[in-house]
């Protein structure tokens, strides 16, 4: 290869960002104003200052605020302006040797481990020692050794802070250097330790920053602390911790004087702890996956007693293994993001009980999204605007968490996508299993037990007490999502809601988890609606299926009909680029692609949602498309063309323009 | 896991020596000699000089941290500079505060950062944001100020608790109580706020975890998906948080004890690099880092203990 990789895949750089940051965050402005002020005021002390601070007047000692002494003076009527102001740039500046010395030795050796695994063997066992190793004793011992010469003593805590920077900074080292960019500068010749400098360190100057702020606020802390107990720079120098000292011994006369001190350097710790905080993006934690919170529903007292009431008789009743056989049907369902776009429109399915309905789309089309909204498992900022759910005679859309908990489980189960991720990893099978049996069964202890077994055994695992015992990192994924039925099975559901099954399996796997499917709907009578984007899937075990596209049904009906003789373009395509239907077609080798992208949310195109990707596009198409009759056949589709365009699924195999204007 | 075992216990001691040397060298290194401490000011250069050849100050170091460790296998942590005091019995009764101190001041900030983090995570909105304002301004504030700010409030305004000095638990376990409550409370709040903030940030991270939708389509209340699920996952990253907090609670505790006048080995240490009483520091920074080292091996074995895949393997 002769051109350069690296002049392709140079790193962004950070800096505007950062000052972008710094500049737009009120916090991070009041912080530097202070930290700068400080110092200033501080370097300029002897020219606007009344009092010197060693200037003594013993016949005004230990007052309060005032005008000659704005606030107050110590027991030896020294001016505590004077003293915090003087004794703040020394303070700040000898500070900063901490994270300086820190940063300088903790890089060097961050981009050698990261480079080097012998070297990362060694540094990383140095940092655990370092990180290990009581910080303040040891700096004591230092100050027993060379005195109290604050600048060497803040030197060499900055070395003490090694281990824990090292932690920070080899982690993301790490990461960056199995990146792309940086191997592909290697493979382009660059020399490692320019790789380091022009790749590694840029990418990291933010961790840098916030760590160098970090560690100056931990500095001052340290550097007060230390004069608080007589080991900093000896009177009569001011110190902060020194004054917080002298005030506390004389707290009984003259409680004011530990305010202004103790202020001043909490205030100036909480503004480097701020400035690294709003440079570190905050504190934001990841979304919870789903609402925790219970959804308010206007009822009165009264109402909520009586449900309270039915509630409890609901769940004195007897554990049956029967199967009570509901329809679903959901009517034009419409779930949007809490202040943003809707994310799927005017949804209508039925599934009838011992059928399986078959929701099939590309990614990004709301298939599960809406699988989460039948149990009330939306995210939280996502809800369902309108439309029904309905289930026998409830409508889930509407009902509150209470409600939705005795459905959860007992009458409506759901699988996902990860089975092993859907497992608790902390818990072993059985505890888990148990667990849910004991609540939705309502057992006890051995018989939860017997019935985990039992339902292992259903779903056809062969060493069943091997696997109760085991927790679940330690079993196959194919085996893990056996589990997850298993443990949707706890409460004997009539309705089970799969959310691409099989699409984190191998093909032969995923082949004995449809067959396990088709087992149950056939024996226990139970209804499934499953998602997935495979129409090989479909065509396998599901009686409907209905087609989505950006948040639409845009096709409906029994399987049969609507694999065989599709009427929407875009399950044409569908069909044209899956694989599978290949075999069949020997003379038509070629492999259907969809030209573009489904729409995200919010901008979707009036009319027709899939006109821009559809080859069959007309003026026609460009206004709102109602779901009609299929042709053929129950059901319906979105198009308005259906009937001229149905049979003509083969055009998608060769290339055309499509829409797209 | 023997063998792991035996790792981690190699390591802690492989930890004390290099703490132990780097003791023994900023001794060496240091202006003073023992004879100029211990005979003091008066004292002729040549009667300095004997002394320091009576200790063997002038021996190859190697000989003489030899010797030392071999002192230290035997219990023997050498005399005061100062008084003459055997070290390792001053060190021995001086321990109970100190424990003490620590023990319960980790306890309080275990709790108090827990329940804080599991607030936040579990509350969110302004509750979470009112959380995270009060652990920053917690972090922020140096101890030893709050110290004094609790002792003007409790002991000087309110009169509940003694200000400072310290009751030994045998003489009267009530004023022993007493006497322990503002140092306790002081020293935990820094360490509570950091636990609270890991405590918050793995709450968060559990919630969003797979698993917990599972947990929900089947049911499960959520008292149980919180306190059962999230919180067993986020027990593992906060039980390290209590770990890297018990270092920093532990060297915090020299500040504390001088600002209580509590009798523990924080005041020693204290009173020992004041007076350059070269074998007292050394001994005690032993102590310390053993201290350090055995409760975070203990840590570390609980984490192990939790962790179902460390455990397996």
């Amino acid at each position: 290869m002769t051109v350069s990789t690296t002049s392709i895949v140079r790193p962004r750089r950070t800096e505007p960002r950062l000052g972008r940051k710094l500049l737009t965050s009120p916090t991070a402005l009041l912080s530097i104003v202070w930290l700068v002020g400080l110092v200033v005021a501080s370097l300029t002390a002897p020219l606007w200052l009344a009092h010197g601070p060693l200037e003594q007047d013993l016949s005004a000692v230990l007052q309060g605020p005032s005008a000659a002494h704005p606030l107050g003076t110590d027991e030896l009527g020294r001016d505590l302006l004077s003293r915090i102001i003087t004794a703040a740039a020394p303070t700040l500046f000898i500070a900063l040797l901490t994270p300086i010395v820190g940063v300088s030795v903790a890089i060097p050796f961050t981009l050698w481990a990261a480079r080097s695994a012998r070297v990362e063997v060694v540094m990383n066992r140095v940092a655990e020692i370092v990180l290990s190793l009581p910080g303040m004793v040891i700096i004591l011992a230092v100050i027993a050794a060379v005195g109290t010469n604050m600048p060497f003593v803040m030197s060499i805590f900055g070395l003490l802070v090694f281990g824990a920077l090292y932690r920070v900074f080899f982690g993301q080292a790490k990461s960056l250097h199995r990146q792309l960019f940086v191997e592909a500068a290697a493979v382009d010749g660059v020399r490692p330790m320019r790789a380091s400098l022009r790749h590694v360190l840029p990418n990291m100057s933010t961790t840098v920053i916030v760590q160098f702020v970090l560690i100056f606020g931990v500095a001052i802390g340290m550097q007060a602390g230390l004069a608080f107990i007589g080991l900093g720079p000896q009177p009569p120098e001011p110190t902060w911790g020194g004054m917080i000292q002298a005030a506390s011994r004389f707290i009984f006369q003259q409680p004011w004087m530990m305010i202004p001190t103790g202020a001043v350097l909490a205030l100036t710790i909480v503004a480097a702890n701020a400035l690294a905080d709003v440079l570190a993006g905050g504190s934001a934690m990841p979304p919870p996956l789903i609402s925790l919170r219970r959804r308010r529903r206007a009822t009165g007292d009264a109402a909520t007693a009586e449900a309270a009431a039915a509630a409890t008789a609901e769940d004195v009743v007897a554990f049956t293994d029967e199967i009570v056989e509901r329809d679903l049907s959901v009517e034009n369902l419409v779930i949007g993001v809490d202040d943003g776009p809707a994310l799927v429109t005017g949804v209508s399915l039925r599934v009838k009980p011992g059928t399986v309905m078959g929701l099939v789309g590309e990614s990004g089309c709301g298939k599960s999204v809406t699988s989460y909204a039948l149990l009330g498992l939306l995210a939280p900022g996502l809800s369902v605007r309108s439309g029904a759910i309905k289930w026998g005679d409830a409508d889930l859309a509407q009902a509150d968490e209470r409600a939705l908990q005795r459905i959860r489980g007992h009458e409506i189960a759901f699988i996902s996508q990860e089975p092993t991720r859907a497992l608790d990893p902390m818990f072993t099978i059985e505890w888990q299993l148990a667990a849910a049996v004991k609540r939705l069964r309502k057992v006890r202890g051995a018989e939860a037990k017997r019935v985990a077994a039992q339902l292992l055994t259903d779903v056809g695992i062969v060493d069943v007490p091997r696997v109760l015992k085991s927790y679940p990192h330690q079993i196959s994924g194919g085996m893990a999502q056996r589990v997850a039925i298993a443990l949707a099975l706890a409460g004997t559901p009539s309705l089970l809601i799969a959310d691409e099954p099989t699409t984190a399996l191998d093909v032969t796997v995923q082949a004995e988890i449809l067959a396990l499917l088709r087992a149950l709907v056939a024996e226990r009578g139970m209804s499934v609606i499953l998602v997935t984007h495979d129409l090989g899937v479909v065509a396998d075990i599901c009686d409907d299926v209905s087609v989505m596209y950006a948040g639409q049904i845009v096709e409906s009906g029994s399987t049969r009909d609507v694999l065989v003789r599709p009427e929407h373009p875009y399950t044409m395509a569908l069909l044209a680029a899956d694989p599978h239907t290949i075999a069949d077609l020997d003379d038509m080798p070629r492999l259907a692609s969809i030209p573009g992208q489904v729409p995200p949310p919010g901008s979707w195109p009036a009319g027709c949602r899939f006109s821009q990707r559809c080859r069959f596009v007309t003026d026609e198409c460009l206004t709102a498309i109602p779901l009609t009759a299929r042709v053929v056949g129950s059901g319906g589709v979105r198009c308005v063309r259906h009937d001229e365009v149905r049979g003509r699924q083969e055009e998608w195999r060769t290339p055309a323009p499509t829409g797209g204007r | 896991m023997l063998t792991f075992l035996l790792k981690r216990v190699a390591f802690a001691i492989l930890t004390l020596l290099v703490a132990s040397f780097v003791a023994f060298m900023l001794v060496h290194l240091s202006g003073s000699t023992p004879g100029g401490v211990a005979l003091g000011q008066s004292a002729t250069p040549e009667q300095v000089h004997a002394y320091n050849v009576s200790v063997g100050w002038y021996d190859p170091w190697v000989v003489q941290f030899a010797g030392w460790i071999g002192q230290v296998l035997q219990g023997n942590l050498g005399v005061s500079l100062i008084d003459g005091r055997d070290i390792a019995d001053d060190i021995a009764k001086r321990l109970p505060v100190t424990a003490a101190l620590a023990v319960f001041g980790t306890l309080f900030s275990a709790i108090l950062g827990i329940v804080l983090g599991v607030v936040a995570a579990v509350r969110g909105g302004a509750v979470d944001r009112g959380i995270t304002v009060l652990n920053g301004i917690l972090l922020s504030l140096p101890a030893f100020w709050v110290g004094v700010l609790l002792v003007y409030v409790f002991a000087v305004q309110l009169r509940l608790l003694p200000a400072t000095g310290f009751v030994p638990l045998h003489v009267n376990p009530e004023a022993w109580a007493r006497s322990l409550i503002l140092p306790v409370v002081t020293i935990a709040l820094t360490a509570a706020a950091g636990i609270a903030r890991q405590t918050r940030a793995s709450m968060g991270e559990a919630l969003a975890q797979e698993h917990i939708r599972t947990l929900r389509a089947i049911g499960t209340p959520t008292t149980r998906i919180l306190y059962v699920h999230a919180l067993r996952s986020a027990s593992l990253p906060v039980v390290a948080s209590i770990a890297v907090q018990f270092i920093v609670l532990f060297g915090g505790s020299v500040i504390i004890e001088v600002l209580f006048a509590l009798p523990g080995i924080g005041q020693a240490m204290q009173a020992a690099v004041g007076s350059a009483d070269l074998p007292f520091v050394q001994a005690l920074v032993l102590v310390a880092t053993l201290v350090v080292v055995v409760v975070n091996l203990a840590l570390e074995m609980f984490t192990i203990a939790l962790d179902p895949k460390l455990r397996a393997s």
